[in-house]
């Protein structure tokens, strides 16, 4: 293998500088929600609503987004959000090898989207 | 036989259970949030997902039915990678194009698995996780004998990839071979992730070592860079099925990013010799410990 081919590999590090950035961001999202969740939890414990049973990803958003912050909510944000990082990823890695114009890595990462999306859809279609 | 309670009933308000006034007593989140640490370290190091480690204990220490343990180790294989890929991608030892071509196989395999899972008894799940761990753990030892820690680096396959070794002061340039072998095995590793919920690292990292001739270090940072998205491909039905306890599970991965963390700073100062021993030794006694059990 000549050294072209590795200085050129080594050249294409933007979709890589951008991955670690999504994964970075979205792991101190997901981490920041389940600290609050949690810390609310230990200290003020009579705040805890307990579901009767895992909420839907519906549920969720509608009680975020009607301001419902407590602890398990919070918790069940945090822990939902880190189940969609490695998907903010693969997403970023679309734009980062199309920014490259590497077409056979696009159509690679989007074959790995879909599979994830189809397992969402499933998950949702199960739980209904 | 459980060795501390996870929950302290407070008040319960109404027979639904709804409403229930609990909390965690505060051994058992600090114990949580340790045994997420050292799984995320060891995990980060060896590029696993820490399930192996944390299942065990969540069964061992709390009691926890399996399914909600696999569940609570796919979160935490996700916060592994995440963590541990952002630093590993910067380094740049992880092979991002080779990680998501091999995605396409563990993904497809998790899924399958996950589904699987949910038919499966608690019971059946713990006897298939501890075969699993043994049979894993002699087939390391024999190739970490036999290989005694070299580099079986190629430089004629595709996908060239290269960086920097921080322990060996040099620049490591490798290529890729048998990639349609590699896939295969990742199949089996994305099922074996779903259906157990460890982060398939065991079978892909021996895998891209081994049979393609990746730097070891490279091959644990990519594994480690895909077994989020493996993780993630089965985390949803566990969701959807009402396995993920968000006490648990939150407490662990934060443990677990902390571990991780930790993990790919200290892995920096450490031979690839010292790290395909440590990946036996370490899977020895966890299949040693649930035999015991």
């Amino acid at each position: 293998m000549p050294d072209s081919a590795y200085i050129s590999n080594d050249a294409k590090h933007k979709t890589e500088h951008w991955t670690s950035r999504v994964l970075l961001i979205s792991v101190w999202i997901s981490a920041s929600f389940m600290i609050a969740g949690s810390l609310i939890g230990e200290i003020f414990p009579s705040t805890i609503v307990v579901f009767y049973e895992n909420p839907t990803l519906g549920n969720l958003a509608m009680r975020i987004l009607s301001g419902s912050f407590d602890p398990v909510t919070l918790m069940f944000a945090g822990l939902v959000f880190l189940m969609l990082t490695p998907i903010f990823r693969v997403i970023t890695a679309v734009t980062g090898f199309s920014a490259e114009r590497d077409w056979r890595f696009v159509i690679v990462a989007i074959v790995v989207l879909v599979l994830l999306v189809g397992e969402i859809v499933y998950s949702v279609l199960i739980r209904n | 036989m459980k060795l501390l309670p996870l929950f302290r009933i407070i008040k319960k308000t109404d027979k639904h259970n709804f409403h229930t006034e609990f909390h965690v007593p505060i051994t058992s989140f600090v114990l949580l949030l340790f045994g997420g640490f050292v799984a995320g370290s060891f995990g980060a190091l060896l590029g696993l997902g820490g399930g192996a480690l944390l299942i065990p204990f969540l069964v061992i220490v709390f009691d926890i039915p399996m399914h909600q343990a696999i569940a609570t180790s796919i979160i935490a294989v996700i916060a592994t990678s995440s963590a541990g890929a952002a630093m590993n991608l910067e380094r740049r030892t992880v092979h991002i194009r080779l990680g998501m071509l091999l995605e396409i196989a563990t993904v497809t395999g998790a899924i399958l698995g996950g589904i699987t899972a949910n038919y499966l008894s608690s019971d059946i799940l713990v006897k298939l996780f501890s075969g699993l761990l043994f049979l894993i753990a002699i087939v390391m030892i024999f190739r970490a004998r036999r290989h005694n820690g070299q580099e079986p680096v190629y430089t004629d396959g595709s996908l060239p990839g290269t960086f920097y070794d921080d322990a060996d002061k040099k620049i490591v340039r490798y290529t890729v071979k048998k990639i349609p072998a590699a896939m295969l095995i990742s199949i089996v590793a994305g099922n074996v992730s779903g259906l157990l919920g460890v982060g398939g690292g065991i079978f892909k990292v021996p895998a891209m070592h081994i049979l393609s001739g990746i730097p070891m270090k490279a091959a644990a940072a990519t594994s480690n860079f895909m077994i989020g998205v493996t993780a993630s491909a089965s985390a949803f039905i566990y969701f959807a099925h009402g396995h993920l306890n968000p006490f648990i599970a939150s407490t662990a991965a934060l443990g677990v990013l902390a571990g991780s963390m930790t993990g790919v700073h200290i892995s920096r100062r450490i031979q690839s010799k010292a790290l395909a021993w440590i990946f036996a030794i370490v899977l020895l006694g966890i299949s040693i410990q649930l035999f015991l059990r």
